[in-house]
């Protein structure tokens, strides 16, 4: 079995090709085509068939993660997008809910309104009601829906959303609209709420539709002509896109339902976590990529990583299953700077790819946190992208002297050092988010670093939380696309039921999920893989607008499977808030299916043996740490065995990144080509 | 102290005052709380000194820095013990803001010693008082405005005082969810204070309340160095606020005045001159005023400066008792926070833009402008499956915000001190025996200017309840929101009852509540935002696209802005639009000549 992942980040594309006969594993950067993302790709794709000299017909599998989505929204060139919608609410999209934290920092006058994704001359409204209970006050009409597609193919529409008010409750009027559209819309992408994002509140549901909407037809574009160049180029085994809920779906599916990449990348390398921690035995780990613009951290508990329903993208609301990644503007390019009240600040400006951190020596002057790195020891000029690229230390230290060392009155390294420390408190504050504040306590998880700079600030940031363990995952600096490799299949549906839990019907609870099941098995296609499936549910006590989600037990749904949900609502409500509501009922709101093929495989190349010849640093490096400079030796990670064990302070480099540890600390080479630090005390 | 040690601590403080909101808003049982986030969250020093908030309402958070300290005197610090938890919401015995926005505070203790209080606010949907849903404006005094509840210890050992809890809920109209709500509250202050001792923990009681004291003074630096900056000298304006309107009750606009002086790194608002305090619930208790002040003075320099209260040590504020804008009991004060409170921080942009032209809005709709349903609902089916029988429904309406420099004003947003959510029509539909027909922006109704006020919205619902009341209060009903620098005025606030017999009724922007019945048809619309700079000015392209959006019509166009819009209505006609705008510039000069 051969695999490759390739990711597409904003700068630079990944690409890991993985043998599991031979545990042989090549991997190698590009640079990403903004333009044409689909050229990097395909020649990320042929530089790594050349150089592992396997045939394009010898690949079984290729999984693919991709900014594109992400980027169309940021930067706002989705499709031109109409959205139809009942009579009385063509506004709901830019209306929102009336508040503006969404879009502003409430003392900020002068913020500006977010772009319209539909603008208003392209919201329609049509005639048709659903009421609360479902009732039907009002058909839609064919004549009308008739000629508002024709206008909207006249005005050189792309996209239309459809969200009629109450769809949730009873579809049928949005399904016949859909109908009567897409009979009309010739080419443009139709997608309805009620296929997207089925739950009520009618602000998120059309935010969610729209931007699936805005995505769909250069979405599904890119989809299709990846996966025919990857034909062309002679692959022939199965192409699977990542999606944001950390689960693979194919072409076909990643086209239908675009708003499900959003955060195809960084769930790559987050399910790579998860699987790292299935092969090794851990339950609990909080993970870290870190990389030119920012810090986003993720949590993976009992094997799983935590996933949210709704999240937020450039202010618009999406309501898709998507890994819960909590994201800071701390990144290797962020750049330093004093504030007027002389506080040493970070980002969010950042210098990006281009000009990049002065030490790139393209013309960046202001200081990064990679410079800060190099100027202290931390990254190593002459080894950088495994020497492709070397670094200007003395350009780096020109831009700390000027921006930070003068006004401050410390020395380079003295500024430097407090840049690294106020980069570590703000991750920090980060991964205690992802923890603490959520009843966890960071000091039971072990912390799996990963991006470029990731593993640079890994042990620190573990001795500031107390974490006693850091696992480096193989290939730190192309983990995302490493796990394209070892995702499994996923889809994730949900379905309204809004009961309380001692008043739900059991066989309506059933027959929702039978359903949900008969859909989830359709998108997977004909696959030959069990597939397992999962039960959830969205319950809060009656009259709480928040849910939290519970799992079914296990087994057929009966009047004592929804008590059970009840008793573990009220347990987990207690242990997050701290009180129980005796005798309030407890609502189920939602349910939730997921629906897993296991396709994913986990392996790491071949671990050879030491053959009896010792273990020598390759020379000797130093850092700066508490006002002084620290001599230790240097080691090349490839020169490790799984059994070695070596004691700090010593630094372990490798093409993409670098670790280092304190006197008292430890390493150990486990399996998998994982590096096991001991961290000491703060 | 070393520097990072104080950036975990000043950091993890806002975090913490964050997940407060957030632990408020999963708990609690009104939609105004957790899907409106009508709640706030703070933390002070063990000296009662606001030193973090969330993003959270404005309108909350300045009054809490006379209330926290209030409560926790009225108690007395000697008297306070660990899992004690102190409630109280009224505007004299507690330095509240109106008495719906109902206060919990809890003393942190760690090692015996009270290191920090965190507190939450949220605001109730109804407190008792004379109309259903407590938002009224016609009310003679401030018993009429619901329970007054001094400082009193609510929690002991972290258990509720069951005497004093049922006594409070028995006084609000929806004891479910009053119940919901103080837990939720609760649970925001025991969330706090255990992130707190935790951190005092791992530092040291010694090293957080240094902390604390440098994050004072580091934004009081930064806010001086914004003063500086801000040209020295008097700057004087005046307004005027909508009294309540109700058969018998006085009926003249109130005046309200104010005196700006910066000098150096210092500046002084001073009110004396506004009006004595009045009857009904417009008047403002000291503790808004000092908001409104440190609003304005935030928003008008660096919102990025981290909050808290060393931010306000730059400010004097001079403002005599027994006025509308430093009441005494018994005057009612309801509407002062939400309605009266926006309107003093538009008095002040519009003041200061003879300082810092470039720095300020033109006026906008201010008010809460909330609307409030009360009654039974018809729906057994519900009933049984909500458990209850009375439901209550708050809208907090979004209005328009005033154009800036270099930028029209938002459309229908919740602006200055408020920021409340309106609530999902759908989430409506499902709890609430009510229909809402329309939610749509009002076309024309933003202040035209070389940048456009923001539009108001405007709802429609049916009444499905046999019989309810309707307690709508608003501001701007009378006054409109005023533009800047020649932009032109925003649209008033409206609000109409259409009975089913076909009688239209229109409700005042302060009235006393109305009785609907089902099948009536009731429109909330707040007021929309001013311009700013000449219309004249706007290029006639962002004209045109305001057309054929819809924000504008051909009329409006043509009548302010001067830019004919061709017969297809995609284009402009240019001939036409500079004749008719050379033509208007002169009728403009000969009016000033």
């Amino acid at each position: 079995m051969r695999r490759i992942g390739i990711d597409v980040g904003g700068t630079f594309t990944d690409v890991v090709l993985l043998d599991a006969g031979s545990g042989e594993v090549w991997s190698l950067k590009v640079p990403t085509t903004p333009h044409d993302p689909t050229q990097g790709a395909m020649h990320g794709l042929t530089t790594i068939l050349e150089r592992s000299g396997c045939a394009a017909g010898t690949i079984d599998f290729v999984g693919h993660g991709t900014t594109i989505a992400t980027n169309m929204v940021i930067e706002g060139k989705g499709a031109l997008t109409a959205l139809v919608t009942t009579a009385g609410f063509r506004d709901i999209l830019e209306l929102r809910r009336g508040w503006r934290h969404d879009r502003a920092d409430l003392y900020d006058l002068f913020f500006e309104a977010p772009r319209q994704l539909v603008p208003r001359r392209l919201r329609r409204e049509i005639t048709e009601r659903v009421l609360y209970d479902g009732t039907v006050d009002g058909t839609v009409a064919a004549a009308e829906i008739d000629s508002c597609v024709a206008e909207l193919k006249r005005d050189g529409v792309e996209a239309i959303a459809v969200c009629l008010i109450n769809s949730p409750i009873n579809g049928d009027n949005e399904r016949e609209a859909l109908r009567l559209i897409r009979e009309q819309a010739g080419d443009a992408f139709v997608t309805g709420s009620i296929e997207v994002n089925p739950e009520i509140m009618e602000y998120e549901r059309t935010c969610t539709t729209v931007v699936n909407a805005t995505l769909g037809p250069r979405c599904g574009q890119y989809a299709r002509r990846f996966t025919a160049s990857a034909r062309e180029a002679g692959l022939r085994g199965e192409v699977y896109f990542m999606q944001s809920n950390g689960g693979m779906a194919s072409p076909e599916i990643v086209a239908d339902r675009p708003v499900a990449l959003l955060e195809s990348g960084p769930a790559g390398g987050v399910t790579a976590a998860a699987r790292l921690c299935e092969r090794l035995g851990i339950a609990n780990a909080l993970t870290g990529d870190m990389g030119g613009t920012s810090f986003d951290v993720s949590l993976i508990r009992d094997g799983q990583p935590e996933l949210r329903n709704t999240t937020m993208i450039n202010t618009y609301t999406v309501r898709a299953p998507n890994i819960d990644i909590i994201s800071i503007g701390a990144g290797g390019g962020s750049i330093a700077w004093i504030d007027e009240g002389g506080g040493v600040r970070i980002g969010p400006q950042s210098a990006g790819a281009d000009p990049g951190p002065a030490c790139y020596g393209r013309g960046g002057t202001r200081p990064t946190v990679t410079d800060c790195n190099l100027v202290l020891g931390h990254v190593d000029a002459e080894n950088f992208l495994g020497g492709d690229f070397r670094l200007d230390a003395a350009a780096a230290r020109r831009a700390i002297e000027e921006h930070l060392a003068l006004p401050l009155g410390v020395s380079v390294e003295e500024a430097a050092l407090a840049v690294r420390q106020i980069a570590n408190a703000l991750m920090a504050q980060a991964m205690r988010l992802a923890t603490v504040e959520r009843g966890y306590d960071p000091r039971d998880f072990i912390y799996i670093p990963y991006g470029g700079a990731g593993p640079v600030h890994a042990v620190d940031l573990a001795r500031e939380l107390e974490i006693p363990t850091v696992v480096l995952p193989p290939m730190p600096g192309l983990f995302s696309a490493f796990g394209m490799l070892v995702a499994d299949m996923v889809q994730d549906l949900q379905a309204s039921l809004v009961a309380n839990a001692d008043e739900a019907d059991p066989e309506r609870v059933e027959a929702l999920f039978a359903e949900l099941e008969a859909d989830a098995r359709a998108r997977m296609g004909d696959r030959t893989e069990a597939i397992t499936i999962e039960r959830r549910a969205d319950c809060c006590y009656l009259g709480q607008g928040e849910t939290i989600q519970i799992a079914f037990p296990a087994g057929e749904i009966g009047p004592g499977t929804m008590a059970a949900l009840a008793d573990a609502f009220v347990a987990e409500h207690r242990r997050r808030w701290n009180f129980d509501l005796t005798g309030r009922p407890v609502r189920v709101v939602n349910l939730r299916l997921r629906a897993t093929a296991k396709i994913g495989e986990f392996a790491a190349g071949k671990a050879t043996p030491r053959q009896g010849e010792t273990l020598e640093p390759i020379g000797r490096g130093r850092i700066f740490e508490a006002g002084k400079w620290t001599e230790m030796p240097r080691y090349r990670r490839s020169d490790l065995r799984q059994g070695d064990e070596l004691s700090g302070p010593l630094i372990v480099e490798e093409i993409s990144t670098r670790i280092s540890l304190r006197a008292g600390e430890t390493l150990r080479v486990g399996k998998d080509a994982t590096i096991i630090v001991t961290v000491g005390h703060a | 102290m070393d520097k990072i040690s104080y950036e975990i601590i000043r950091n993890g403080l806002y975090a913490i005052a964050r997940e407060m909101k957030v632990a408020m808003m999963q708990t609690a049982g009104s939609p105004i709380i957790h899907s409106g986030g009508d709640a706030s969250a703070a933390i002070f020093d063990a000296k009662m000194q606001l030193v973090a908030q969330g993003n959270d309402i404005p309108t909350m958070m300045g009054s809490a820095v006379i209330s926290t300290k209030a409560s926790v005197e009225a108690i007395g610090v000697e008297n306070l013990r660990p899992g004690d938890v102190i409630i109280s919401n009224d505007v004299y015995l507690g330095g509240g803001n109106h008495q719906p926005d109902v206060q919990l505070t809890r003393p942190v203790f760690f090692e015996g010693e009270i290191i920090a209080y965190t507190m939450t606010r949220g605001h109730w949907v109804d407190i008792g008082g004379t109309a259903p849903g407590s938002f009224t404006a016609v009310t003679w005094d401030i018993h009429a405005e619901g329970i007054r509840i001094p400082p009193v210890i609510l929690y002991r050992d972290d258990k509720p005082v069951e005497d004093l809890f049922r006594l409070i809920v028995q006084n609000t109209r929806d004891v479910d969810n009053r119940t919901l709500d103080i837990n939720a509250q609760y649970a925001g202050t025991y969330v706090g204070g255990e992130r707190i001792i935790a951190m005092a923990k791992k530092f040291g009681a010694a090293a957080l309340a240094s902390a604390m004291a440098q994050a004072l003074d580091y934004s009081e630096r930064l806010m001086r160095a914004q003063v500086e900056r801000i040209p020295d000298g008097v700057y004087e304006g005046s307004d005027f606020i909508e009294p309540v309107q109700a058969p018998g009750w006085p009926t003249e606009l109130i005046p309200v005045k104010v005196k700006i002086t910066v000098a150096g790194d210092r500046i002084v608002f001073d009110y004396t001159g506004s009006s004595r305090q009045v009857r009904g619930g417009v008047n403002c208790p000291f503790s808004v005023t000092c908001n409104s002040t440190w609003f304005t003075l935030k928003a008008i320099t660096d919102h990025t400066i981290p909050i808290n209260q060393g931010c306000y040590r730059p400010v004097e504020i001079i403002c005599p008792e027994g006025t509308v804008l430093n009441c005494t009991y018994p005057a009612s004060v309801v509407g002062g926070v939400t309605e009266t409170s926006p309107r003093i921080i538009d008095m002040l942009l519009k003041t200061l833009s003879q300082a810092v032209p470039q720095r300020v809005v033109a006026q906008s709709n201010d008010a809460a402008c909330s609307g409030i349903f009360s009654g039974e609902d018809p729906d057994q089916g519900r009933v049984r499956s909500l458990r209850r029988k009375n439901v209550q429904h708050i809208d907090p309406h979004a209005g328009g915000y005033g154009a800036r420099p270099m930028r029209d004003g938002v459309n229908a947003i919740r602006v200055l001190v408020g920021n409340a959510g309106i609530q999902s029509i759908e989430l409506i539909e499902n709890m609430v025996p009510l229909r809402v027909e329309s939610w749509h922006l009002v076309p024309d109704s933003g202040g035209a200017g070389r940048w456009r006020g923001g539009l108001t919205s405007e709802r429609l619902y049916t009444v499905g309840y046999d019989e309810a009341t309707l307690s709508v209060i608003a501001e701007r009903g009378i006054v409109a929101p005023d533009g800047l620098f020649g932009g032109l005025a925003g649209g008033t606030f409206k609000s109409v009852v259409e009975r089913s017999d076909g009688n239209r009724v229109a409700v005042p922007s302060k009235g006393e509540y109305l009785v609907v019945h089902r099948g009536d048809r009731v429109s909330i619309r707040p007021a929309a935002g001013g311009g700013y700079g000449d219309p004249l000015e706007r290029e006639a392209e962002r004209v045109l696209d305001d057309v054929r959006d819809g924000y504008v019509s051909a009329e409006v166009a043509a009548s302010l802005y001067g830019v004919v819009i061709d017969a297809a209505g995609t284009g402009i006609d240019r001939a036409a639009t500079d004749k008719r705008r050379r033509a208007m510039r002169d009728g403009v000069l000969r009016q000033a000549g």
